[in-house]
């Protein structure tokens, strides 16, 4: 069984349906990419996988455990919700840190609420059993994550002072904070200036050297390319055709999918 | 000079039940308007409905109205009597209760979806979103009209000498009809220093807020 397993999903809203039976499988340290145009059902699908939507139909395993079923209510209780959410990690398109929280306070502040809550449940935090100590091994890991996304010299700033490439790179950074074992981005690039996106895209490729789980909607197929070793085209609530780079991107099946690339080699892409 | 003195030293002793309402309706309408902002934001359809209804009759009748039912009503209907003071600020504890309910909504539902999508996928529970992430940046939101409202409950509470409580107005009337005019205009004053104080406090706040945009 693949790491992650996402069988028959199905989600409308209203009489508009949605997502009409997505299935499809990733393995551990894989990147997928998943590109199609506005309205296909991208981000929804996305959204699905960190739970802020309810599909109607389908099931999400990771790693063999069950996080969603259709025909399971009680995986849909408020509380298994927010414990299983946390095997995903989501970076949103505009980015939306906190902005009354200076970068450092914006990655350490769920780690610090999850060990005060498992610290009085458990007893302990990845091992240790004092708040305090806690908080010393979250700044850390906060101060490692900001090392990596090469923002620690931004470390007190507050997110209005930083520029949309940078606030990214503090959201991915957010995200990685609570080690989730597949980490979304939903059109990362979409809302900075072109010449800031590169930052953004290094910052994404430097992860899947360290061997990240990820799943990226994106709307840079030439990113695509080169990143993910696995392409998923939607169309309309489908999946219109997946595969490699090579066999989606440079040899496309699907009459839809030859159209959709044929606007974005028209443009230059 | 000494009339001036003992001018001023009567119209404190009225000023002073002027700032017991004020200080008791801000302590409690806070709180209760943050409830009534809840129940109408409620998805609980009967619920919003009987909150709506509720804001809608405070903020379409006259305070001065509301003091005189809160006063009189019940000794009518039931033969209950609270003391003045006390249904002074049970009305003025209502009527800016509703009004604050509304500043907290739009405050609240001002704040866009992401902030809280970005707490849930952060495995934050509601009531951690809402006072991690949303309170403070609600609190900066309304910090203005907050002010607006909290400067006109100061001149407010100069109504409640309709039902007799012994406010300062009440004291200047007093003068007034021992021919004294003066001390009616000299209440002004104690009111313009009053507000005068509440504006730099806000403006203070509003400054030790601003270093963060949303």
């Amino acid at each position: 069984m693949s790491f992650l397993q996402v069988e028959n999903i199905k989600k409308s809203f209203g009489k508009t349906e949605v997502l009409k039976n997505i299935s499809f499988s990733l393995e551990k340290g894989e990147v997928l990419a998943i590109i199609g145009s506005s309205g296909s059902g991208k981000t929804t699908l996305l959204r699905c996988l960190n739970f802020l939507e309810t599909p109607q139909e389908g099931r999400i395993i990771v790693n063999g455990n069950v996080l969603f079923d259709g025909n399971d209510e009680s995986k849909r209780s408020e509380s298994a919700i927010r414990k299983n959410r946390l095997h995903f990690g989501l970076v949103f398109q505009n980015f939306n840190l906190f902005p009354q929280y200076k970068v450092i306070e914006n990655l350490t502040l769920a780690p610090t609420l999850k060990a005060k809550e498992q610290i009085r449940k458990n007893g302990s935090y990845k091992g240790l059993s004092s708040m305090k100590q806690a908080n010393q091994l979250i700044t850390e890991e906060a101060e490692m994550l900001l090392k990596k996304v090469g923002l620690y010299e931004k470390r007190d700033f507050y997110p209005c002072n930083l520029s949309g490439g940078q606030q990214q790179r503090v959201a991915i950074a957010r995200a990685l904070a609570l080690e989730p074992d597949i980490l979304c981005f939903d059109e990362p690039t979409s809302a900075l200036d072109p010449e800031l996106t590169g930052e953004v895209l290094n910052v994404i490729r430097g992860l899947k050297s360290s061997d990240s789980t990820m799943i990226v909607v994106t709307h840079e197929i030439g990113f695509a390319h080169d990143v993910a070793d696995k392409i998923i085209f939607m169309d309309d609530g489908y999946i219109e055709e997946e595969g490699t780079p090579q066999q989606v991107i440079d040899n496309p099946n699907s009459e839809r999918t030859k159209e959709f690339l044929a606007r974005f080699n028209q443009f230059g892409d | 000079m000494e009339q001036f003195f003992n001018v001023t030293g009567e119209l404190l002793v009225g000023f002073s039940q002027n700032c017991e309402i004020f200080a008791l309706t801000l302590l409690m309408a806070i709180p209760l308007g943050l409830i009534i902002s809840m129940g109408s934001m409620s998805k609980f359809m009967p619920l919003k409905a009987v909150v709506k209804t509720f804001v809608w009759i405070i903020r379409g009748t006259p305070l001065m109205l509301q003091l005189f039912v809160v006063f009189y009503i019940p000794s009518l209907v039931w033969g209950i009597s609270f003391n003045r003071m006390t249904a002074a600020i049970i009305a003025f504890v209502i009527n800016y209760a509703a009004y604050f309910s509304e500043i907290f909504r739009g405050g609240i539902e001002s704040i866009p979806r992401g902030q809280y999508e970005a707490g849930q996928v952060l495995g934050m529970s509601k009531s951690q979103i809402f006072f991690k992430v949303v309170l403070m940046q609600v609190v900066k939101r309304i910090t203005a009209p907050m002010s607006n409202e909290i400067i006109t409950l100061v001149k407010d509470t100069s109504l409640a000498r309709v039902i007799m409580v012994p406010e300062m107005l009440k004291a200047a009337e007093r003068f007034t009809m021992q021919g004294l005019i003066w001390p009616l205009f000299y209440t002004g004053v104690f009111f313009l220093l009053f507000s005068g104080i509440l504006t730099l406090l806000f403006g203070f706040i509003e400054k030790k807020l601003d270093y963060y945009k949303i």
